[in-house]
């Protein structure tokens, strides 16, 4: 897999992150592969009952066809599973273009979530609370990365089973947007160190320490907007971040 | 297809999956290649209370699944149907943390997913074969018991006729 856009690869995280969308993958190709066999087996053995044309062989072949087709009705759920993380990750692996889009957030971050949510099917519930967004002049992609980011980082402060919410509104001239979770939470040592590039306080291979850095170059150089939290040990952490409608100035890349 | 034992002896099988679609291939594939008795189901509670009332030859289940997982199942199979065998089904993602909860119940056979329906037919058919055997040989040592202590009786009858 790679990501041409630069910025993804400092995000560790995506290893991780890929690990759960390979699981979420390998359950239905699991079950297609298996159907495909079973109904290549059934075909043949079809084949032999109408050859033989007995009351009993057409009972039988009535009892092989209702079981292929219910097979048939799995392997389509399977592909549409497929299809679906697969539509997160391009999502998440298109580039922008030089200008800024207007584009829905709430769209954005659904699909987002969706990539997250092979990772936390079972362990993090995901809860949405999405108002009516104007559509933001934005480079959309570079605004996945961050809450991927955020997202990714939640479901890791959270030790066991879990909540993150995502809440969504507009206000005065842009929008405002939460992630909370209620993870471990950061000590005020940690809270002065969370946008340091380079800090971080997980294991290696885990993360770079460079993801808030980004995200918040992202939020605040390219965007004009502004992104803060506020956290406490043992109770959780809450990402704010809020986007202007329209980009007044000259954003360069 | 699979030939009965010779007392026309048909296995239970228990597949359990919170995944519909697991269950579904599985169970198709089983259905196709053997006789036995196929059992799905998504809720890993209710496979625990069908295998403290049925009898269970081979208990295939998911690694990580709300409520309890395969492990923690598995364990419950265990305890009220010591002889079948237990066959943990799972993703790559899981492996580490199952992999550390295997050695906690013994467990006949790991797979992964995505499986490969031969190596799952051996492995249901073997375990199978292995779950009857441990029960004959139960059986047989229940007889022999049986037969020792009424053995010891007609002795110590013998030895009081004869006192």
């Amino acid at each position: 897999m790679s990501f041409p856009n630069a910025d993804v690869h400092q995000f560790a995280a995506i290893g991780r992150l890929l690990a759960g969308i390979v699981h979420e993958i390998n359950t239905p190709i699991g079950s297609i592969f298996s159907n495909n066999e079973v109904i290549a087996r059934s075909l043949d053995m079809l084949d032999g009952l109408l050859a033989e044309n007995t009351p009993e062989s057409m009972e039988k072949a009535r009892r092989v066809v209702g079981s292929c087709q219910s097979l048939a009705a799995v392997d389509r759920i399977a592909c549409e599973r497929i299809r679906s993380v697969i539509r997160g990750l391009k999502t998440i692996s298109r580039v922008d273009s030089g200008e800024p889009r207007k584009v829905d957030l709430n769209e954005h971050l659904r699909d987002t979530l969706k990539l997250t949510q092979a990772e936390f099917r079972r362990r993090v519930a995901v809860e949405t609370d999405f108002g009516e967004l104007p559509e933001v002049e934005c480079y959309p992609q570079m605004l996945n990365q961050v809450f991927l980011n955020l997202l990714v980082n939640a479901g890791q402060a959270i030790d066991g089973e879990g909540l993150i919410t995502v809440r969504t509104r507009a206000e005065d001239d842009g929008v405002h947007i939460t992630i909370s979770d209620t993870g471990r939470g950061m000590t005020a040592e940690q809270q002065g160190k969370a946008f340091e590039a380079g800090y971080t306080t997980k294991a290696v291979g885990e993360g770079t320490g460079m993801g808030l850095a980004i995200s918040r170059e992202i939020i605040e150089e390219k965007h004009g907007g502004s992104i803060a939290f506020e956290s406490a040990p043992g109770v959780g952490t809450t990402f704010h971040i809020r986007i202007p409608v329209r980009q007044t100035r000259s954003v360069g890349q | 297809m699979t030939e009965n034992g010779q007392n026309g002896y048909k296995p239970t099988v228990m597949i359990v999956d919170d995944e519909d679609m697991v269950i579904t291939s599985v169970k198709a594939f089983l259905q196709l290649e053997t006789d036995y008795e196929i059992r799905g189901f998504t809720d890993p509670e209710e496979a625990a209370a069908f295998a403290k009332d049925n009898v269970v030859d081979v208990a295939v289940s998911d690694y990580l699944m709300p409520k309890m997982n395969g492990i923690q199942l598995l364990s419950k199979v265990k305890e009220t149907q010591p002889e079948a065998s237990r066959v943990l089904l799972t993703g790559h993602a899981d492996k580490q943390s199952a992999i550390q909860a295997i050695n906690e119940v013994a467990l006949f056979q790991y797979l992964e997913k995505p499986w490969d329906n031969a190596q799952l037919l051996l492995v249901v058919q073997s375990g199978a074969e292995r779950a009857k055997l441990f029960r004959d040989l139960r059986e047989k040592v229940e007889a022999l018991d049986n037969a020792n202590s009424s053995l010891k009786n007609v002795q110590k009858r013998l030895i009081q006729a004869f006192l």
